[in-house]
C-alpha cells in the first residue's frame, strides 16, 4: 500500500477571481443572518410574533361563517364588528403584539454578534481583511435588522393583502390610503430601532449572555415604568374617558407622554404617530376605556434616531481591531 | 504615485534581480545615477521589495512607537525581530492600516498604506499571536467565510477552505467546531485562515506561541514550506531565535522604533575574519602547532576543536588546514566556516548604537 495520499496536499496558491474590496458588510450580514436561521428559537419567535394577525383572521373567519347563517332582516355580526374596526388600528395592535417576540429574536441574533467577537478575538480577522470598521458593524446592523424587518413583515403584509382582498368594501383601503408606505415606514423603524439597541449593547460586553441580559433587563425596566405610566394615566383620566379636574392638562399629557418611555413604548408610539391614531380596543372589543394617545411624531422620532445614533456610536468606539502582542 | 508605480513594478516582474540580490547578501547602492536610470527603466533596475517604508513615524500619545524607521522587507521569508517594545507590532499593524502614520510614506505590495488600506489587506494575509476565530462556527465554514471577506466567490471560498485545511493538517477535523480545538489546531487555523485568499504576503505573530515541542516542528515546517517557492512572501515576528533562524532567509532588526540592522542570516551570523572550525578525529597539539608556523591563528574550541583563523579566504584556508593535517597525520572529521549563533549576532545588534544600513551589515 502506498504510504503517500493520493491526492496532491502540498500547498498551492489561490490566483482566482476576487471581488472589489466594497460590500464586504453583506458577507458579513449574510454569514449573520445565515447563522440566525440555524437557530430554532428563532422560527418558533418568529411564528409567535405574527399571533396578533393570526388571531384577528381567525375572528373574522368566525364571524364571516357566523354571518352566512343569519337570517335575512336579523343584524348582521359581521357588519356590527367591521363598523367598530379600525384598521389601521389593527396594524399598531400587530405590531404592538410582536414587541416581546422581536426583542426575544433580536437577543437570540444580535445579544452575541459583536460580544461573542469580543471574547474570540474575531475583530483581529475580520479587520485583516478587506474589510473596516464600516462594513463590518454596517454587516452585523444589518444582519440583525433584515431578519426582523422580514419576521414583523410577514405577517403584516399577510394580513394587509387578506384584508385588501376580502375587507375592500368595509373601508381597508379607503379608510387611509397610505396605509401600506405607512406600515413599511413602521416596520423599517422598528426594526431598525431595535437593531440598533442590541448591538449597541453587544458592543459593550465580551460575552452575549451578559449582553442580552444587560439589554433585556433594561427593556422589562422601561417597560415596568410605561406600566406605571399608565396607571397613573388612567387614574387621572378615568380611563381616558374624562379628565380630573383637580390634574392639570400639562400633567396629563407629561404622563401620556412618559408612558412612551420605554424600548416597545417608543416603537409602539411611533407607529402610533405615523398611523396618526391613538389606537382602538384590542381585536375590535368593545371596551369603555380609551387608549393613551398619540405622541408627537417629531418627538418620537428624534428620540428613536436619537438613541440608535447614540447605540451605533457605542459600537463604533468600541469596535477596534485587537492588540498584537510583540 | 511614482512611488507606487515603482513598488508595483518591481513587485510584479523583478524577481530575477530581487533573487540576486537575496543571494549576493547586499543592499543595492542606489547612487543618483543609478536612480535616474531606475526611474526611466523601473522594472530592470529596483531592487525588489514587498514593504518599502519611508521615514515613518508612528506615535501613541507622546509616545514614538516608530522613530523616522526606513526600511524595504525584501521578497521570501524575512524575520522581524526586536525586544519587547521595540515596535515590531506597530509596524505590523501599519502594514495593516491598524495605525496611521504621523508623518512618512509606505506602500506594501505597490499599494500606499494611508489611502489604499482595503487593497493592501485584500492581498496580505495575517496570523495574529492570540487565538482568533468566528465562534459558532466549524473549521470549514470559518476558513470559507475568511476567504468571502478577502473577495472569494463563496464556492471558491469552499473548496478552498478544505485544501488549505488538508494543508495545514486539519483535514480531519475541519467539521469540528474551531472553539473545541486544541491550542495546535487553533495555531494552525489561524494560518489556513491567513492563506485561504492566497495572499501575497502573509504576516505571522509569534506563529509557535504556546506549542509543545511536535507542533512546534510541524508549524516552522508549514512556514518554510509555504514560504519557499510558492510565491508567497512571510513577515514572521518572533522573539524566538531559533525560529527565526530555521523558517527565515533574512531579518529585519528594530530597537526603540528604528532599524538596526538588515540583512541575510547567513550574512548576520558570519565573523569578521571568515575563519573556519575544524573538528579532528582526536586531540593533537602537532596540529596545532603546524597551523601556527603556516601563518594561521587558531584557538580551541573543545577536546578536538579548532577555529583556524588566516588573512586568506575561507576556500585558502581549507586547504591550509588539510595540509596541516596530511602534515602531522590526523585525520579531520569535519571542515566548516565558523558562525556565530544568531543570538549572539542579536545580542550585539541590539546592544550598539543605530546604524543606517545601506551597504549591508553594521552591526
Amino acid at each position: 500500500m502506498a504510504s503517500t495520499p493520493i491526492a496532491d496536499l502540498s500547498y498551492r496558491n489561490y490566483d482566482g477571481e476576487l471581488s472589489d474590496t466594497r460590500y464586504r458588510w453583506w458577507v458579513i450580514a449574510k454569514a449573520q443572518i445565515f447563522m440566525a436561521m440555524k437557530k430554532r428559537a428563532v422560527w418558533i419567535y418568529a411564528a409567535f410574533s405574527g399571533g396578533y394577525y393570526g388571531l384577528m383572521i381567525a375572528v373574522l373567519f368566525f364571524i364571516d361563517q357566523m354571518s352566512a347563517n343569519v337570517p335575512p332582516g336579523q343584524p348582521n355580526p359581521l357588519s356590527q364588528f367591521l363598523n367598530r374596526i379600525v384598521w389601521k388600528d389593527q396594524f399598531v395592535h400587530g405590531f404592538s403584539f410582536g414587541q416581546m417576540w422581536f426583542l426575544a429574536i433580536a437577543l437570540v441574533i444580535g445579544a452575541g454578534a459583536i460580544a461573542n467577537d469580543n471574547r474570540a478575538n474575531a475583530l483581529l480577522v475580520y479587520l485583516s481583511k478587506p474589510c473596516d470598521k464600516k462594513d463590518y458593524l454596517f454587516g452585523k446592523w444589518f444582519g440583525v435588522f433584515l431578519p426582523l424587518l422580514v419576521v414583523s413583515a410577514i405577517p403584516s403584509f399577510f394580513f394587509f393583502f387578506y384584508g385588501a382582498m376580502s375587507y375592500r368594501d368595509a373601508g381597508f383601503l379607503s379608510g387611509d390610503p397610505w396605509m401600506l408606505p405607512k406600515l413599511v415606514l413602521v416596520l423599517i423603524i422598528g426594526s431598525g430601532f431595535m437593531a440598533s439597541l442590541v448591538i449597541g449593547f453587544s458592543s459593550m460586553f465580551n460575552q452575549g449572555r451578559m449582553a442580552g441580559a444587560v439589554f433585556a433587563g433594561l427593556y422589562f425596566i422601561t417597560n415596568f415604568f410605561t406600566q406605571l405610566m399608565l396607571a397613573a394615566w388612567m387614574g387621572i383620566t378615568n380611563g381616558g374617558r374624562r379628565m380630573d379636574d383637580d390634574t392639570p392638562k400639562s400633567v396629563v399629557d407629561l404622563v401620556g407622554t412618559l408612558f412612551y418611555g420605554s424600548v416597545d413604548g417608543l416603537n409602539i408610539g411611533i407607529a402610533k404617530a405615523i398611523f396618526g391614531t391613538d389606537g382602538s380596543p384590542y381585536l375590535g372589543i368593545p371596551s369603555r376605556i380609551k387608549s393613551v394617545p398619540m405622541p408627537s411624531l417629531w418627538l418620537m422620532l428624534a428620540l428613536v434616531v436619537g438613541i440608535s445614533a447614540l447605540m451605533m456610536f457605542i459600537a463604533w468606539r468600541r469596535i477596534r481591531p485587537v492588540e498584537i502582542v510583540g | 504615485m511614482r512611488e507606487s508605480h515603482r513598488a508595483e513594478f518591481t513587485g510584479s516582474f523583478g524577481s530575477n534581480s530581487g533573487s540576486r540580490d537575496r543571494s549576493s547578501g547586499a543592499k543595492v547602492d542606489l547612487s543618483p545615477e543609478l536612480v535616474a536610470q531606475a526611474l526611466e527603466n523601473p522594472v530592470k533596475y529596483l531592487p525588489v521589495s514587498v514593504a518599502s517604508i519611508k521615514n515613518l513615524v508612528v506615535q501613541y500619545g507622546s509616545f514614538v512607537a516608530l522613530n523616522d524607521l526606513t526600511v524595504e522587507v525584501p521578497e521570501g521569508c524575512t524575520g522581524l525581530l526586536g525586544p519587547n517594545g521595540a515596535g515590531k507590532t506597530t509596524l505590523l499593524k501599519t502594514i495593516l492600516g491598524f495605525v496611521s502614520p504621523a508623518s512618512g510614506t509606505a506602500s506594501v505590495l505597490g499599494f500606499d498604506i494611508r489611502s489604499q488600506g482595503r487593497e493592501i489587506r485584500q492581498r496580505i494575509g495575517l496570523m495574529p499571536e492570540q487565538d482568533c476565530h468566528i465562534p459558532g462556527m466549524s473549521a470549514v465554514q470559518f476558513v470559507a467565510y475568511a476567504g468571502e471577506l478577502a473577495g472569494m466567490p463563496k464556492e471558491q471560498a469552499v473548496r478552498r477552505a478544505h485544501e488549505v485545511l488538508e494543508y495545514c493538517g486539519l483535514g480531519e477535523a475541519r467539521y469540528r467546531n474551531v472553539e473545541t480545538y486544541s491550542t495546535g489546531m487553533k495555531q494552525r487555523i489561524k494560518l489556513a485562515q491567513a492563506i485561504v485568499h492566497g495572499p501575497k504576503l502573509l504576516l505571522l505573530d509569534e506563529p509557535t506561541n504556546g506549542l509543545d515541542p511536535a507542533g512546534r516542528e510541524e508549524m516552522l515546517d508549514l512556514v518554510r514550506s509555504v514560504s519557499h517557492g510558492k510565491g508567497l512572501n512571510v513577515v514572521i515576528s518572533s522573539h524566538l531565535l531559533p525560529d527565526i533562524e530555521r523558517v527565515a532567509d533574512q531579518v529585519i532588526v528594530i530597537t526603540k522604533g528604528q532599524l538596526r540592522v538588515q540583512g541575510m542570516i547567513k550574512d548576520l551570523k558570519r565573523i569578521a575574519g571568515a575563519p573556519m572550525d575544524v573538528e579532528l578525529v582526536e586531540h593533537s597539539d602537532e596540529f596545532a602547532r603546524v597551523l601556527g608556523e603556516m601563518g594561521a591563528h587558531w584557538e580551541e574550541l573543545s577536546y578536538s576543536s579548532y577555529r583556524v583563523t588566516t588573512k586568506m579566504t575561507p576556500d585558502e584556508t581549507g586547504r591550509l588546514v588539510l595540509a596541516a593535517a596530511r602534515q602531522v597525520g590526523v585525520q579531520v572529521r569535519g571542515l566548516i566556516e565558523a558562525e556565530r549563533s544568531l543570538e549572539d549576532a542579536f545580542l550585539e545588534s541590539i546592544g550598539s548604537p543605530v546604524h543606517h544600513v545601506e551597504g549591508g551589515f553594521q552591526l
